[in-house]
């Protein structure tokens, strides 16, 4: 576990020791500020729903930009060699850098809990299908981090991993629509049921339901297993 | 008892092109190895097996008796590497990037500080502590990527050209800082820098097109390349023109070469390194000749890597 908190230490680091951070924080936190206050004040809505919806979408663009350098620019630079000659297992590198990564989602998150003060001041919201919103994105999140941490992992240009990210997670994302075209019932299943913004929908209606959490989990999951085992074909 | 590195038929092949070549060798206990090649021949390509950072396409490499593919974290904790291009976090401090290296080798958080002021104190850090990486000089870069590879007390150093890029005064505490850690440990370093091998090294390795072709001490190394001595003499003009018959004649001389377009005439003879032909080249030129001067002339380090890269190809 020690190898793990190095390189979550470090990961820290790095990310506020750059522009990068502030950058995707101020840009999601002012989008996700935008579209919760034209629904407050122009539509009226006051609820996160559609917030949520927009924090889903605004994610899927921008964590791509979080998990970009997270091994392409430790190769580019040639730090990975040292992160590989330590005293450290693969798994201990995945999972430390995958840390580091979900600190910035949490911190995202956490921006946007700004919105409920004026939510809960003059209105009364769903206390549970905010909390499922919230899970949600962080499942979601935690999916396109770990989606992202692998193409990262696959190239020496972090331009070319967030390319390959973001039309990843806008496929998973959109893949849903495809259903309608669909004649062939198990492909219809299919596109819905890998469909993020189907799962990620059920979260902010409030239906935290299983399926949709292991979903997300797998794909975490299987991705972060996939980025172990890059990281051993590598050598 | 286990050597602290060990190589046994270690190969490297990418594709059809074979990089390392069947290499076997070890490094003992407080010994310094320096592996001698010239550029490609693949003593980077072995340096990172030996770290752990490529796998072997077929054979065997032990640190501190470790596996290095099987048990690679427990190989990794007696090693400390410093690749070519040292491998720093350009946005951390020098301390800072000290620590989070400290942190990955496992360096007790007791230890740590102690740990850090001696590889600082060891490459002369300490004017450049507060930096940022990114504010270094080439040299410093360097050295703060040699106290790196210091941390954690490591059994074996591996350095690759560890005084590439640095000036004079620089190589040379460099060399000290390696020669005083050789005392109690394994090192091996490469180099393309012939008297460096000479200045630090117990041992030297020559390696071309990924093969081992002598590892040996240097005094080792030249009396086995010993039919590449040679007996320099000057000879005065005076005598009979069979001068070189005569010479082939004694015992242990293989060639000559004669230069009389000056006077004293300049003679050059191979020699095999058996015996001592200096005497009978003296006896047998003194008898019809005046002889004004016999020098040996023993093969250099260049001579010795030389002999055996151009005997490779």
């Amino acid at each position: 576990m020690n190898g793990v908190l190095a390189v979550y230490g470090k990961e820290i680091k790095l990310y506020f020791r750059s522009p990068i951070a502030y950058f995707i924080l101020a840009v999601f936190l002012l989008g996700t500020g935008y579209f919760f206050s034209y629904n407050l004040f122009v539509s009226g809505l006051a609820t996160m729903r559609e917030t949520f919806q927009n924090m889903g979408l605004l994610a899927v663009i921008l964590l791509p930009a979080v998990s970009m350098r997270l091994f392409a620019t430790e190769y580019s630079a040639g730090t990975y060699e040292l992160l590989a000659t330590l005293p450290l297992a693969p798994w201990e590198v995945v999972v430390g850098k995958y840390l580091g990564a979900l600190t910035m989602l949490g911190l995202m998150a956490l921006g946007t809990m700004l919105d409920l003060v004026p939510l809960y001041l003059f209105g009364a919201p769903e206390t549970t299908t905010i909390i499922s919103g919230y899970l949600g994105f962080l499942l979601l999140g935690s999916a396109c981090l770990a989606i992202g941490q692998l193409c990262s992992s696959l190239t020496r240009n972090q331009i070319v991993a967030a390319l390959v990210t973001v039309s990843i997670l806008l496929g998973f994302w959109f893949v849903g629509h495809l259903q309608s075209f669909q004649t062939v019932q198990f492909l219809r299943e299919l596109f819905l049921n890998i469909s993020f913004a189907w799962h990620f929908g059920e979260f902010i209606e409030g239906l935290a339901r299983f399926e949709s959490l292991a979903l997300f989990v797998l794909f975490s999951a299987g991705a972060l297993i996939l980025n172990v085992c890059a990281l051993e074909w590598r050598r | 008892m286990p050597h602290p590195v060990e190589l046994h038929s270690l190969t490297k092949t990418y594709g059809e092109r074979t990089v390392v070549d069947r290499v076997s060798f070890h490094v003992g206990q407080g010994e310094i190895v320096g592996f001698l090649g010239p550029n490609g021949a693949g003593k980077t390509t072995t340096l990172r097996m030996i770290a752990g950072y490529l796998a072997p396409t077929s054979g065997q490499v032990t640190v501190a008796g470790q596996d290095v593919v099987s048990s690679p974290a427990t190989s990794a904790s007696a090693i400390g590497y410093a690749p070519e291009r040292p491998a720093l976090y350009d946005s951390f401090d020098v301390l800072g990037y000290l620590r989070f290296v400290a942190r990955a080798k496992r360096v007790h958080r007791a230890d740590t500080a102690s740990q850090i002021d001696r590889v600082v104190a060891a490459c002369r850090l300490e004017a450049v502590a507060q930096s940022e990486v990114y504010k270094l000089s080439k040299g410093y870069r360097q050295r703060l990527g040699l106290a790196q590879a210091l941390l954690g007390h490591p059994e074996v150093l591996l350095l690759d050209e560890p005084t590439s890029g640095l000036d004079p005064g620089q190589i040379s505490e460099t060399r000290e800082v390696i020669r005083s850690f050789g005392r109690d440990h394994s090192v091996l370093l490469s180099t393309h820098i012939l008297p460096e091998v000479t200045l630090l090294c117990d041992r030297i390795a020559i390696l071309h097109h990924g093969r081992l072709l002598a590892i040996d001490s240097p005094s080792g190394l030249g009396a086995a390349v010993g039919r590449a001595n040679r007996v320099e003499l000057q000879v005065a003009p005076n005598g009979p023109p069979d001068l070189k018959d005569r010479l082939l004649d004694v015992g242990g001389v293989v060639r000559v070469d004669i230069d009389d377009r000056q006077v004293p005439c300049s003679v050059s003879c191979a020699v095999d390194s058996s015996g001592n032909v200096e005497a009978a080249i003296a006896r047998a030129v003194s008898r019809d000749w005046e002889l004004l001067a016999l020098r040996r002339h023993d093969p250099s380090l260049e001579d010795v890597f030389l002999h055996y890269v151009e005997s490779a190809a």
